[in-house]
């Protein structure tokens, strides 16, 4: 239709229709803005560094002291699979047993972007929580973790390390607190590699490079971790790194393992397949070597001793923890508190050490005797395993120590650019083009 | 609207039973495309909206928290950003990846094809009574998950494993193979013994139905016994094969289970291995859909290809 043809009747009838339209195309154009764009609590989440602590921000306040135990709950835990022995958690459940508190079994991921999607969509509505540090910021921007009632919780203060009273990710332990330490190192069959070889090496690192193990060389599906190792064979001691020159090393020298030892990736390569022989050496975290001996058949002690670690003997290496929190929508959080303070408690977190095999930061827990005390899990194995004690006395590198922490090299959260180049590294590692 | 088929021209003379059918009910002109309905909604919730999810994940963003995907469902939003940086990695660093996945999907369906069409031609051909009973043992095993028989194989295939021993035993080798230390020949077995069932039933449909009286024509007219086969059964048989060649080898394609277990090499990673890894890495997940679809992307040609030989055979027959 011509301009010139438009009747007055036509002309109001469209300035009507123009003008009701306007605030809605208003409306729709706003609610169009670019997804991901409007989000908040970015700004709000900063990455913590041992030296650049940071105090989280407080998400209303804690449970009051006097709160009463929850009848008749059931406790709910969010748990990586295989990480908790039922035997000490049945033992909670049992101490509970007046106020009636049920457990009908762990919910379980298996990796924290799992966890976090599962605690997110609420369709588990955990009391307790397991977190690593990498997330705890951000499931407090958040805000999906309530803060701790520290009245609540006397075990922390009296049994655990004076260093995560006061940790560099959480201040003041707002949020968190400790459940297991462990370091990063090589796995080794002492029977193909001797003790002295790997010891007396320049740089043990390169061990997983060295051509005479092709083949048997196996590593985690972590590409931190891996990429850790491979930082640390050439010196570099920042595991967050962003420089371009380390990344390169990095990338050069995962691409050299390929040609030199054909790594295969898998994630049970320290506990099991180590101590059943399929790898002469792997990337391994200390509590993977240390509940290896559960996996090992026949389950007799020369057969756990071909099991060893390594770790540098000035103790500067990969050293990390893992934690517990509660969860902001936990439906039991009294019971919740009454939990963790049990299960960092020293007879309890040591109990679950001797199953779990990944050390708990107790002070009562003589570092030093964890090579010849036995623990409750191998007591009660004595009718089909040789008795073991905490850690084997032929792997003591898995030993984890306070005073390690201060010396030793964090794995912390990566801005997005810096994550994204490292998976790119990863990504051609797992590409298998090698050199 | 509602027309009778007399009233319709018929360009070719249809079966007199058929036409006798239509001559007497008279159809709704939507009748017969109702039936379609209950699978176009299947298909529209279960098909065309994932697919649309997966494509705004691709073209999407992540959160800035947690770095999950964030699907972008304006297309005015899209970015393609993520899609642009994978297809250049696949023309580089990925290319090996593509290569293998294609090397071991192909081999693996042309050996599947090989033994599945021998199992199938006996059971259709000398079954006999045992045809039900035949085809229920051939298929038992595969009432176990596929993920169990794959632990399953981990366990025979170790270097202490049964596979070893019995060689060892019948002096076929000196020391034990390392069939799970990263061979794509153990990835291959893998993938045959997980998807031979699927190229059995489908064959064994097909071959079952070739009217014998065209195999006794073949010999009747002199024809021997391997010239029966390559001249009658064998194209008669061509659709079935292809349709079971498609059932295979598109899981084959998405298949990551048999390289995590069966090797974990990188030298032996698959595109499905990409996938998965991308899936369950923060802030990866834009990267996964972008493989999802270029591997849709690949495995449409073959798909064209089945659907073009189909659409010429009916036209033929």
């Amino acid at each position: 239709m011509d301009p010139k043809d438009l009747s007055r009747r036509n002309f109001l009838i469209r300035a009507g229709a123009t003008a009701a339209a306007i605030p809605t195309l208003s409306a729709i154009l706003d609610a169009c803005t670019k997804p991901g764009a409007t989000i908040s609590g970015s700004s709000a989440f900063q990455i913590a560094r041992p030296d650049n602590p940071v105090t989280l921000p407080m998400n209303g306040e804690p449970i009051a002291t006097d709160t009463p135990i929850e009848q008749g709950a059931t406790l709910e835990i969010l748990n990586w699979s295989v990480y908790m022995w039922k035997y000490v958690l049945n033992q909670f459940i049992q101490q509970q047993s007046g106020n009636g508190i049920k457990f009908s079994g762990i919910s379980t991921f298996n990796n924290m972007d799992e966890g976090v999607q599962k605690l997110q969509s609420g369709k588990v509505k955990a009391d307790v929580f397991f977190p690593t540090i990498d997330v705890l910021g951000k499931l407090v921007a958040a805000d999906l973790l309530q803060p701790l009632n520290h009245d609540l919780i006397p075990a922390l203060q009296q049994d655990n390390w004076a260093a995560f009273q006061n940790p560099y990710y959480d201040q003041e332990w707002r949020y968190s607190v400790p459940y297991t330490i462990y370091t990063t190192g090589i796995g080794y069959r002492r029977d193909i590699i001797h003790d002295d070889v790997i010891h007396g090496m320049d740089n043990p690192w390169s061990i997983l490079w060295d051509p005479q193990y092709k083949g048997q060389i196996g590593v985690y599906p972590s590409y931190r971790d891996v990429m850790a190792i491979a930082l640390m064979k050439n010196g570099i001691t920042d595991l967050n790194t962003g420089q371009d020159a380390d990344l390169e090393k990095v990338r050069t020298d995962l691409l050299a393992m390929i040609d030199a030892t054909s790594p295969l990736i898998a994630y049970d390569a320290a506990y099991n397949k180590l101590p059943k022989g399929k790898f002469a050496a792997v990337t391994a975290w200390s509590g993977d070597i240390v509940a290896a001996w559960g996996y090992n058949p026949p389950y007799t002690q020369s057969a756990y001793q071909n099991v060893g670690y390594w770790f540098p003997a000035d103790r500067k290496g990969p050293i990390d923890n893992d934690l517990i929190a509660i969860p902001k929508n936990a439906e039991h959080p009294r019971l919740a508190h009454e939990f963790i303070n049990y299960w960092i408690a020293f007879k309890n977190a040591m109990n679950n050490f001797s199953w779990n095999g990944y050390q708990p930061p107790q002070t009562k827990a003589d570092v030093n005797a964890l090579t010849h005390e036995q623990g409750l899990y191998s007591k009660q194995s004595s009718s089909w395993a040789a008795p073991t004690p905490y850690v084997g006395p032929w792997q003591p590198d898995a030993a984890v120590r306070e005073s390690d922490f201060p010396i030793g090299y964090r794995e912390g959260p990566l801005p997005a650019d810096v994550d994204d180049r490292w998976h790119e590294i990863w990504s051609e590692f797992q590409a298998g083009v090698g050199q | 609207m509602s027309v009778s088929s007399e009233a319709q021209p018929v360009r070719r003379r249809r079966p007199r039973r058929a036409r006798a059918v239509d001559e007497r009910v008279h159809y709704s002109r939507w009748f017969w495309p109702s039936f379609t309905i209950p699978a176009t909604i299947w298909l529209a919730i279960l098909f065309i909206l994932p697919l649309y999810t997966v494509v705004s994940i691709a073209f999407g963003t992540v959160d800035p928290i947690f770095r999950n995907a964030l699907p972008v469902y304006e297309p005015w939003w899209w970015s393609g950003e993520q899609f642009g940086r994978v297809l250049h990695d696949s023309f580089g660093f990925y290319r090996n990846v593509y290569i293998h996945t294609f090397e071991y999907v192909i081999v693996a369906s042309a050996i599947c094809l090989v033994l599945s069409y021998a199992v199938a031609y006996y059971v259709a051909r000398y079954g006999g009574k045992r045809k039900a009973l035949l085809l229920v043992l051939l298929i038992a095993p595969f009432f176990i998950s596929y993920l169990m028989r794959m632990l399953a194989w981990i366990n025979l295939l170790d270097t202490n494993g049964y596979v070893n021993k019995v060689m060892s035993f019948l002096h076929l080798t000196s020391h034990p193979v390392d069939w799970l230390g990263g061979r794509p020949f153990t990835v291959v077995m893998g993938l045959v013994y997980g998807y031979i069932p699927y190229m059995i039933l489908p064959l064994y449909a097909f071959l079952d139905r070739i009217d014998p009286n065209l195999l006794e024509a073949g010999r009747d007219l002199g024809a021997g016994p391997a010239r029966t086969f390559f001249r009658v059964t064998l194209p008669l048989s061509r659709p079935g094969i292809l349709a079971a060649l498609v059932i295979v080898s598109l899981p084959m394609f998405g298949d990551y289970y048999t390289q995590n277990l069966l090797s974990g090499s990188p030298k032996t990673t698959m595109l499905g291995n990409l996938i998965d890894e991308a899936v369950n890495s923060t802030g990866q997940g834009p990267k996964a859909a972008v493989f999802v679809l270029i591997l849709m992307i690949l495995v449409l040609i073959p798909m064209l290809y089945y659907m073009r030989s189909t659409a010429r055979s009916l036209t033929t027959r």
